[in-house]
């Protein structure tokens, strides 16, 4: 009976809805005792209330994640909440992970749907990127470091991870109501949480994103800046001053703590973000990277059940 | 692991913690009127940041009791054993005294509700809780409790009443009852019953902690377990029936929606300790008038 239930809840929570005059109909679907058909029957009214609690507290979870996601697409975006529900729903035990999960769903959808415009994913990926990262987890052990060199990796903080868009999404303004679209430019952003559990944006350059996303692999430093120079087409001689400029903003801001101690390579930092579909080789050189916004005061993520 | 905040919590009114009044908690100086905080460890589980952090210095200063969302223990399938490897981490992390869930399943079919379903009240339904608690304990090394909830409907054609539903589940395990007080009143409001009389048929004998919060009714005149308001006195005064035969508990206040500030929060707490001081009172008068009774 339980198994049954579970599959009845689970349509009536998650699927389209269904009016209290066709409940026969719906529990004729599941393998129900005449017994606990008639008790289901006689609540089904009581029943559907807790599709408006499920839904509610999903929705609103969402909307906290990425609200101008949701303002800017309108009734497109209630339409593949619905069909996520349906056709998906939610599976982790977290809250907070419901928005990743419905985006990993929406991504192929939405590539196919003129409706959609083309940087609505970048802008809700970046609008939930905020609450990803300021609840990344750091490692349990403590890393041993050592002094950079170039045939080491480099280590550094857990909540730290490369972000590519096709759209300058991350320069839009807060403000809901806003429409600007936002500029079609290759950008990646360097989205690590500092010491003081605040989320920081830098907007990198070609050379300082192809660099980092290596670097955050655990691939060695010089290996890391050789094949970033290849990508983007940069004299690794030239590049070099660069490199130890960003390494030491990166080492003051909190975000590189290090090289990795022992031979070679660093223990990768844990799921670096990397977009195939985002910015290509530059020939611009490494400019470091430039801070494009912080999120102080608001680094705790709204997400907390009850 | 933290120290220094873990005391025996065999009563007092403690207080779950929300983000909404945390700075609040971690800037003041120790509240004398919070016997405990209570969280909900889904909060702080598999994350890294700011509120672990705020977690760990709170637990410095109080005890921390956890009260889990999603073990989902009624559900067809047991609970997922990585949710609970997990748990167990953050328990230990915590020193909690002891681990709280519902006796509801909140998973099925694949999915994740995120709502409190309740379970059908059947023999079988409680066995099987009652081997996972078994077996939760176990992984946890430390005591649980399994908590009432809120039912708006039936989901199936009960084979026992609540209450034996209940005396059936604790005969097989040696989890702790944690009965939410104004799960009481609300059920018994939405399904026409006489919340002292359901009380009475609850072992009271196995509870260990209460719950009280406030709740909403809507216009049809269902009333929904929100936790968005203070506790109404009907409610106070089921807290104060529960108390004079249980003799003292650990009492929590919850209070998640429509959360005001700490100050008002803790108003609440101390009317509440007042109402557990003067059960307390009754219920030694109740036990005096048994012993004399005896003799």
């Amino acid at each position: 009976m339980q198994s049954s239930l579970e599959a009845a809840v689970s349509a009536l929570v998650h699927g389209p809805a269904v009016d209290a005059r066709d409940a026969d109909a719906f529990l004729a679907r599941y393998d129900f005792s005449a017994d606990d058909r008639a008790v289901l029957r006689a609540d089904f009214e009581r029943l559907l209330v807790y599709r408006g609690l499920v839904r509610g507290t999903l929705r609103e979870a969402v909307a906290l994640a990425i609200p101008r996601t949701l303002a800017r697409l309108g009734s497109v975006f209630d339409e593949y909440f619905e069909r996520f529900l349906a056709e998906r729903g939610p599976r982790t035990h977290y809250l907070r992970d419901v928005t990743t999960e419905l985006l990993d769903f929406c991504a192929p959808l939405w590539a196919e749907d003129a409706r959609v415009p083309a940087w609505a994913h970048d802008l809700a990926r970046h609008e939930a990127l905020q609450i990803v990262v300021s609840s990344l987890r750091e490692a349990v052990t403590a890393r041993e470091l050592g002094p950079l060199e170039l045939e080491r990796g480099l280590c550094f903080v857990e909540a730290a991870r490369v972000a590519r868009y096709a759209f300058a999404v991350h320069r839009l303004v807060s403000d809901e109501t806003d429409r600007t679209p936002p500029e079609r430019v290759p950008t990646a952003l360097f989205v690590y949480r500092d010491p003081e559990h605040d989320v920081r944006y830098l907007e990198l350059s070609p050379l300082a994103a192809a660099l980092l996303e290596r670097l955050l692999r655990g691939e060695t430093l010089k290996a890391s800046l050789l094949a970033a120079c290849a990508e983007t087409a940069t004299d690794p001689t030239a590049a070099l001053e660069g490199t130890a400029r960003l390494l030491a903003d990166l080492a003051a801001r909190g975000a590189l703590l290090g090289a990795a101690a022992g031979d070679g390579a660093a223990p990768p930092a844990r799921g670096a973000i990397v977009d195939p579909d985002g910015a290509g080789p530059s020939a611009r050189g490494l400019r470091g990277a430039r801070e494009t916004s912080t999120m102080r005061g608001s680094n705790k993520d709204p997400h907390e059940r009850s | 692991m933290l120290t220094g905040a873990r005391r025996a919590l065999k009563s007092g009114v403690g207080l779950g913690l929300r983000w909404e009044f945390l700075e609040e908690v971690l800037e003041a100086p120790v509240l004398e009127d919070v016997a405990f905080f209570e969280v909900s460890p889904e909060n702080y589980m598999r994350r890294g940041g700011y509120y672990p952090a705020a977690l760990e210095r709170i637990g410095r200063n109080y005890p921390l009791v956890t009260h889990g969302l999603t073990l989902s223990i009624g559900a067809a399938s047991p609970p997922d054993r990585e949710y609970i490897a997990e748990l167990a981490n953050e328990v230990a992390r915590l020193d909690a005294p002891w681990h709280s869930d519902h006796l509801a399943f909140t998973s099925g079919s694949g999915r994740a509700f995120h709502e409190l379903l309740p379970l059908k009240f059947a023999v079988d339904t409680a066995k099987r809780v009652a081997a996972r608690l078994e077996e939760l304990a176990e992984t946890l090394a430390r005591p649980v409790a399994i908590e009432n909830v809120t039912y708006y409907a039936h989901l199936g054609k009960a084979e026992l009443s609540e209450g034996d539903f209940l005396h059936t589940l604790f005969e097989h395990t040696r989890a702790g009852f944690l009965l939410d007080v104004n799960n009481v009143y609300v059920n018994a409001q939405n399904h026409g019953q006489d919340a002292r009389r359901v009380l009475e048929s609850f072992p009271l004998e196995r509870a260990v902690e209460l719950h009280v919060a406030g709740h909403t009714r809507t216009p049809s005149g269902l009333i929904l377990d929100t936790h968005g308001a203070p506790v109404v006195p009907e409610v106070l005064e089921l807290l104060a029936f529960t108390l004079e035969r249980t003799g003292p508990l650990p009492v929590l206040l919850e209070r998640d929606n429509h959360v005001p500030e700490l100050a008002v929060l803790l108003g609440e707490v101390r009317a509440l300790r007042a109402v557990c001081d003067r059960a307390a009172a009754a219920h030694r008068l109740r036990q005096e008038g048994r012993r004399a009774v005896v003799a």
